[in-house]
């Protein structure tokens, strides 16, 4: 057999062989087999030197063009291989997507807090800066100053958990309003979120509850102005159409004072157990700052005049999420916290 | 307070629904409902009683004959108080009553034609017991729904502020009404005349009494009061009683005057109001004995006290069936001597209540003669002397309302003619002047209208706060404050929210009991009037309530819980908000899984280094950097617990809870607490300090972030593993490795490998960077030699392991 049939047959079964490759490795052991160093096609190529120059110009020709096509073949092949490969490989990494994930769940808020901070948020952007104080207090700021004088029957009106160390735990947020005008002049507009304590448990009070206090005191303040800041925040809490009524009544600390409806949330005003059959939810607190307070504080009560309003944060918490049992915030029986995922 | 509106029409003539007088009182701020009295019901007849019988086979039961006049019923009841010769209402066959059909029933070998009704039955009251008996005025034989007005007469339910102590009775609510409405009240006058016969002797050792009237009645006869009475008493939620002690009632509950009476036959010479004597004892009308202060006022003979001034009545003068002589007392006492006694010896009468809230010294006769006027018609009797004991009379303060000042207060200016015309109908006579009015304040809101601002409500609720416009304020926006430490406490909740764990809200106070299972010294602030003892301790960490809610959640077998609070502790001059976490069990609840060579579980539990991750992860966010260091707190793991600190501050903690604290509170071993300072709440008002070693305070005064330029030369990395004691904190040895060369930028540990006889390998990846040149090999070579014969001359043992 002559050098070009050789060749010729060694084209075919590689040809054959490159076909028949099932996997990389198959095809590298052909390319090494055949092209390689010690291949066989080198081995061929070897036996080139007993032609003559013509022969062995027209024979490398030949081999080279071999090499090529072969290359080029096994190049191919390799590429189809790869991809087949990597489908194997993608495949076996086939991984149930529907599986739990692996990742620590963001927890959630309590509606008290939640509440609290919606509507503390809602007064700061309109402009009331927030304020604290401690919920251990002086009775001189929580009542005294606050015009509820030692034995007024307005003392009643919160029924007060005294401590051993001759002060009192605060039965409302109002003392912050005395805080910030003793430190403060005027302009002031502060809203005062914290912890009261009351001295009272059963289904709809807990001796400890959230509340909020507004103080607004400038030149010229009026409670057509308190009307109007407590329609605005009214309507962000409960919507545009929520039915409101102001109606007199008596704080030591305002006057003159007024206690705010909203139509029955439940009922539509319809009447219902929630609202007791009339049509109306008590929501919060309000009145012009006393001139007493004024001036127990050292403001000119004919120069300044000022708007305070405070409200229960647990009735609006449990108005919101209807929530029938005001224990229920506090045991914190961790299947009803998880309850409220997605609120602020 | 209970006030039927027939009763009120007797003062005013007025004739719309109750339903439209209640919505406007609420309007101008007297928070009222209504409701019918009772409810129509058919069959129900007055029957006298004939004839009362023992049952001769059932205990209990009586068998009576009663008539109608016309006919005879026979009628079985349980009734003890039923008597022979009474009037009581029968509910006939075809009666419907609380929901049940009346028929004739058998009870033994005896038939029941009807039912003897008592208030209750009859829908009247909660619960009552025996039979209603109707007085001798009633008539016999006619429909009960008429005699009792059931299903016609309105109730208002009222409820004052504590200032409106003028509108807790008829004449007041007719008032109000009556100004509310436009409507001049009617005043009736009392018709009677007092003998000069008997001086009444009286005497005031105490300035706490204002005013005390007493008038000597002489022949009167006990017995049951006429049904009218009885009828506005009962519709008033009021039990009669008898005679004089109803007509007390009545006239306290008309013209809002309490009165008393005695018997006069137990009161030895002269009546004295005087103070109590320390310890001195009292029964009450409700059989208690009381002991008294010297701050209390009594009134009292020469041998012992009667009553307990404005608050309750003595047994021991009480007016009883066989009483044919009485002093009728009238008085007012200074409110607060009224309530103060009142609080401390817990008791809560219509007088009291009507006392503290002030009562109207100028109608007192008024009142009191009406009383009187009804003794002597209903029992007959003479009166037979009085005595009036009133050394300041009553001077009303005139109070002037500018116009302007409605403007300024309420934002709509109410022309003086109009607030004249509001003041003088709720009787407040009232003038126009030039820039306003002036008011004579009346006695009965002596109390409550002193001041200016105090016309400006008065005027501003009778018009009705609801007719006022809205407009909104125009604030100079000066001395606004951007709430910073309110913002830092929302991203910090935000945080712990964010990272898994659940945000709870405890009480503040806890028992002390946790305190001692926790090894810690009781906190010394307490609740004296504590609801429960087991609320009694103002918490000075958040520890103590934490675990209680895992105690809760093991109840319901929640034993995974990862939880959070912002919230309050207490110390004796100051307030601390902390951050506390409790995280127990897992924090994924994930499952096992294998294929093939891969094989992995989903599941996390915390263990320690998650817990102080949560914290370390936090420190980043806020850019602080902290040191960890051995912890001694009682309720933890004695090596599984650090103290947090800033620069030496102390902040926080975090660590394992104790084996033996976690036994004894049932709770999981693996769980986990720890708490951040986060800010201090000054509670004295002059104390401006911002004490250092709170998180706040700490991340406020942190330097600024500024832009450092990005590295141009390249880092060279080393990897070196040391042999060092087991027991060496390896944070130690990282900072000491930072601070051995200024070229390192980075120390990270990779290994940590205990080879045993009291030795470990640990083994870090250092960064060197030279921010000026790239670094060599030699000059790495030798900054690694230095750092290494540093190391050793600073941790006693220690070795570079080599290869």
């Amino acid at each position: 057999m002559d050098l070009k049939q050789e060749l010729e047959s060694l084209k075919d079964e590689v040809i054959a062989q490159i076909n028949n490759a099932q996997d990389l490795e198959g095809l590298n052991k052909i390319r090494v087999e055949f092209l390689g160093k010690k291949g066989k096609l080198k081995s061929i190529l070897k036996t080139l030197g007993k032609l003559s120059p013509e022969e062995r110009k027209e024979i490398g020709q030949i081999a080279n063009k071999l090499k090529d096509t072969l290359e080029q073949l096994i190049k191919e092949k390799e590429t189809v291989l790869k991809e087949k490969a990597l489908e194997q490989q993608l495949k076996n990494e086939q991984l149930d997507i529907t599986l739990p994930s692996k990742w620590i769940k963001a927890g959630s808020s309590h509606p008290v807090i939640s509440t609290l901070i919606e509507i503390t948020e809602i007064f700061k952007s309109m402009g009331f800066s927030v304020k604290e104080g401690p919920e251990i207090e002086d009775e001189k700021y929580n009542f005294d100053m606050l015009n509820i004088p030692k034995d007024h029957p307005a003392r009643d009106m919160q029924d007060t958990f005294f401590l051993n160390n001759g002060k009192v735990l605060r039965t409302h947020t109002s003392p912050v309003q005395i805080r910030t005008m003793l430190k403060q002049k005027p302009p002031i507009s502060i809203v005062a979120p914290g912890r009261v304590y009351r001295k009272d448990a059963d289904p709809t009070h807990s001796p400890m509850f959230h509340q909020i206090e507004g103080l607004l005191v400038d030149k010229n303040v009026t409670f057509k102005d308190l009307k109007g800041v407590l329609q605005i925040f009214l309507e962000s809490v409960f919507g545009k159409d929520i039915p409101i009524r102001f109606r007199p009544s008596y704080f030591p600390f305002t006057e003159p004072s007024a206690e705010v409806d909203i139509g029955c949330t439940v009922c539509g005003g319809e009447g219902c157990r929630v609202c007791k059959g009339t049509g109306w939810l008590e929501i919060l607190g309000c009145g012009m700052v006393d001139p007493n307070v004024f001036k127990a504080v050292n403001i000119d009560p004919d120069i300044y005049s000022g708007f305070a309003f405070g409200l229960g944060i647990e009735r609006i918490a449990m108005l919101k999420y209807r929530i029938t049992d005001i224990r229920l915030l506090f045991t914190n029986d961790i299947r009803f916290n998880k309850q409220f995922k997605g609120i602020r | 307070m209970k006030a039927p509106y027939s009763w009120i029409k007797e003062f005013l003539d007025i004739d719309l629904p109750a339903e439209k007088v209640a919505e406007k009182l609420n309007e101008t701020g007297i928070e009222t409902t209504v409701s019918k009295f009772g409810e129509y019901i058919p069959n129900i007849i007055t029957v006298k009683i004939l004839d009362v019988k023992k049952h001769p086979e059932k205990d209990k039961l009586f068998i009576c004959k009663a008539t109608d006049g016309t006919k005879e019923y026979e009628v079985i009841t349980g009734a003890s108080n039923v008597e022979e010769g009474k009037i009581a209402v029968l509910a006939k066959e075809g009666a419907v009553i609380q929901g049940k059909e009346i028929k004739p029933v058998n009870f033994g070998s005896f038939k029941s034609e009807g039912m003897f009704l008592s208030l209750e039955e009859l829908g009247i009251e909660e619960s009552s017991e025996g039979i209603l008996l109707l007085p001798d005025d009633v008539s016999v034989g006619v429909d009960a729904n008429d005699v009792l007005d059931l299903g016609k007469d309105d109730i208002f339910e009222i409820e004052i502020t504590p200032n409106r102590g003028d509108a807790l009775s008829i004449r007041g609510l007719a008032r109000e009404i009556g100004a509310i409405f436009g409507i001049k009240r009617k005043e009736k006058f009392p018709l009677v005349s007092i003998a000069e016969e008997i001086p009444v002797n009286i005497e005031a050792l105490t300035d706490k009494v204002y005013r005390y009237r007493g008038i000597i009645v002489k022949d009167v006869h006990v017995k049951e009061s006429p049904w009218d009475i009885q009828l506005k008493l009962i519709k008033s939620g009021h039990s009669p009683i008898n005679n004089i002690v109803d007509i007390t009632n009545y006239i306290l509950l008309q013209e809002g005057q309490p009165l008393h009476a005695f018997d006069l036959s137990k009161i030895k010479g002269k009546i004295i109001i005087r103070n109590a004597k320390d310890g001195e004892k009292i029964e009450t009308l409700d059989g208690e004995e009381k002991e008294l202060s010297s701050a209390d006022i009594v009134i009292a003979d020469e041998e012992k006290p009667l009553a307990i001034a404005g608050v309750i009545g003595g047994n021991n003068s009480k007016i009883e069936e066989n009483t044919t002589e009485i002093l009728l007392e009238a008085a007012v006492f200074d409110n607060i001597s009224v309530r103060k006694t009142a609080k401390r010896l817990a008791i809560n009468t219509d007088s009291s209540y009507r006392f503290e809230r002030g009562v109207d010294i100028e109608n007192l006769p008024n009142a009191q003669d009406k009383a009187l006027e009804l003794i002597l018609k209903t029992a007959g009797g003479k009166a037979l002397g009085e005595k009036d004991l009133y050394t300041k009379p009553y001077t009303p303060k005139e109070v002037k309302l500018k116009e302007i000042t409605t403007k300024r207060i309420l934002g709509e200016l109410i022309s003086k003619d109009e607030s004249a015309e509001i003041l003088n109908r709720l009787e407040i006579p009232t003038k126009t002047v030039e820039d306003g009015v002036i008011s004579k304040i009346p006695a009965f809101r002596a109390l409550d209208l002193e001041r200016e601002i105090d016309l400006v409500e008065e005027v501003g609720r009778v018009k009705g706060f609801n007719n006022l416009k809205t407009t909104y304020p125009s604030v100079s926006i000066e001395g606004f404050d951007k709430s910073d430490e309110y913002l830092f406490q929302l991203r910090t909740r935000d945080f712990f929210k964010d990272n898994g764990l659940y945000e709870v809200v405890t009480y503040t106070f806890v028992s002390e009991d946790i305190y001692n299972i926790f090894d810690l010294p009781v906190p010394e602030i307490r609740i004296e009037n504590y609801l429960l003892k087991i609320q009694s301790v103002m918490r000075d960490n958040l520890a103590v309530s934490l675990v209680g809610v895992l105690q809760e959640n093991m109840k319901f077998q929640n034993k995974d819980l990862s939880i959070f609070e912002i919230s309050s502790t207490f110390f004796k001059d100051f307030e601390e908000i902390r951050a506390g976490i409790l995280l127990s069990g897992k924090f994924i609840d994930g499952f096992y899984y294998k294929k093939g060579k891969e094989e992995f579980s989903t599941s996390e539990k915390w263990d320690f280094l998650k817990a102080k991750g949560i914290f370390d992860s936090y420190f980043s966010l806020l850019g602080i950097e902290v040191e960890y260091k051995i912890s001694e707190l009682p309720y933890l793991h004695p090596y599984q617990s650090a103290d947090i600190y800033v620069d030496e501050k102390k902040i926080g903690y975090i660590g394992k809870i104790h084996p033996k604290k976690a036994s004894t509170l049932k709770v999981p071993q693996d769980t986990f607490l720890g708490e951040l300072k986060l800010r201090y709440i000054s509670r004295d008002i002059e104390d401006t300090r911002h004490p250092e070693d709170y998180l706040y305070e700490i991340y406020k005064n942190k330097p600024a972030v500024v832009f450092k330029e990005l590295p141009k030369f390249p880092a060279v990395k080393r990897d070196l593993a040391f042999v060092v004691d087991e027991t060496l904190e390896l944070d130690k040895l990282i900072k000491e490795l930072k601070r051995s060369s200024k070229l390192i930028e980075e120390v990270k540990l990779f290994d940590i490998y205990f080879i045993g006889e009291g030795k470990k390998s640990v083994a870090f990846n250092l960064t060197f960077r030279d921010e000026n040149k790239s670094l060599s090999d030699e000059e790495v070579n030798e900054i690694v030699k230095n750092i290494v014969d540093n190391l050793k001359t600073k941790f006693k043992g220690l070795q570079l392991r080599e290869g």
